[in-house]
């Protein structure tokens, strides 16, 4: 589905986005990704620099907001930037991932749909990463 | 001695800021970029968009070809860490040695005191235009935009703020990147 500038109102949730972490989806990520650092696939590692397990890498982490993103805006929308994408909490292995989003503002530039999305993950009741935000323009529908 | 006296090891990278240390660095850029490489990229994340998979569609919404999502630049910017005539990459069996090469160490330029870990906890990003399968990228430049000497949970350290940007083979800025990173040494056990 498409969706248009004209259909978002302020206040309007995101449908959430849920990762279940496992240690087999975190080495999946790293060789996707290619961020090989141990404390992502090696609990030694990880252990070593202070978190209790492994835990998911940040383009893991940052494609899961582009994904949630993505699913609201659709494929003729674009990601113009994002902004307080802070890792907080380690997001380990064994616990699952909820990507969560809300329309916080929507503008005109020129002919252009523009809209800010606060963002934000969380683990177990705990804000893991953000509140950040995304900026994204949607197109607009003809004849409005 | 004060209980602050450690942050002095850091004034070196403080008085450094707003300088790109990459500015005489060569230019090191990934491999282009694989439908297949990509479609591996978008599996551990169970990302479904047309736009990230099929020509066509990509196609008939303007673009030339498939695009990659825009928090995949970073990644596929990342060198090859070991290529035919390099040496080995993994010169002995130590169980937890990294990598003697990797490209996911950081930025690090000899200003910095010796740390023994560090972790990425931020960033910004600015997408200016997308990267197409059978692109080319290269991440170049490090501006220092910050550097805070900090206590935590799990060292003592510091959190430095880079600002990189993501450039494609026609040399069109793709992305402009703020990371920070956390250098610490460890102190205690505990939460990030």
């Amino acid at each position: 589905m498409q969706r248009h500038w004209q259909d978002l109102c302020e206040g309007q949730p995101l449908a959430p986005v849920h990762v279940p972490l496992t240690v087999a989806r975190l080495v999946m990520a790293a060789g996707a990704n290619r961020d090989f650092n141990g404390i992502h696939h090696n609990v030694q590692v990880a252990r070593a620099g202070g978190a209790p397990d492994i835990y998911a890498n940040t383009y893991f982490l940052q494609g899961m907001w582009e994904r949630c993103v993505r699913d609201f805006i659709g494929p003729a929308g674009d990601l113009i930037g994002l902004r307080g994408f802070a890792m907080r909490k380690f997001n380990t292995a064994g616990s699952t991932v909820t990507v969560e989003g809300r329309v916080e503002r929507r503008w005109r530039d020129g002919d252009a749909g523009m809209a800010e999305i606060a963002l934000w993950s969380h683990c177990g009741g705990e804000v893991t990463v953000g509140p950040g935000k995304a900026i994204v323009r949607l197109p607009m529908r003809a004849g409005d | 001695m004060s209980p602050d006296d450690w942050k002095d090891a850091w004034r070196p990278m403080l008085q450094a800021t707003g300088r790109d240390f990459a500015v005489d660095s060569p230019e090191v850029w990934g491999e282009p970029i694989e439908a297949g490489a990509l479609l591996r990229y978008l599996e551990p994340l169970e990302f479904d968009c047309t736009l990230h998979s099929d020509a066509r569609q990509a196609r008939r919404l303007g673009h030339a070809g498939i695009v990659v999502p825009m928090t995949a630049l970073a990644s596929f910017a990342l060198p090859l860490m070991w290529r035919p005539g390099d040496p080995p990459l993994f010169p002995a069996a130590e169980r937890n040695a990294a990598p003697v090469r990797s490209p996911v160490q950081g930025i690090l330029f000899g200003l910095e005191p010796a740390t023994t870990h560090f972790l990425a906890v931020g960033s910004d990003a600015d997408y200016f235009q997308p990267a197409l399968v059978g692109d080319r990228l290269c991440r170049r430049g490090a501006r220092l935009l910050s550097c805070t000497p900090r206590q935590t949970r799990i060292g003592r350290g510091a959190f430095i703020e880079w600002e990189t940007e993501i450039i494609n083979q026609r040399r069109e800025r793709l992305a402009l990147l703020r990371t920070t990173f956390y250098r610490y040494n460890r102190t205690h056990e505990g939460d990030r």
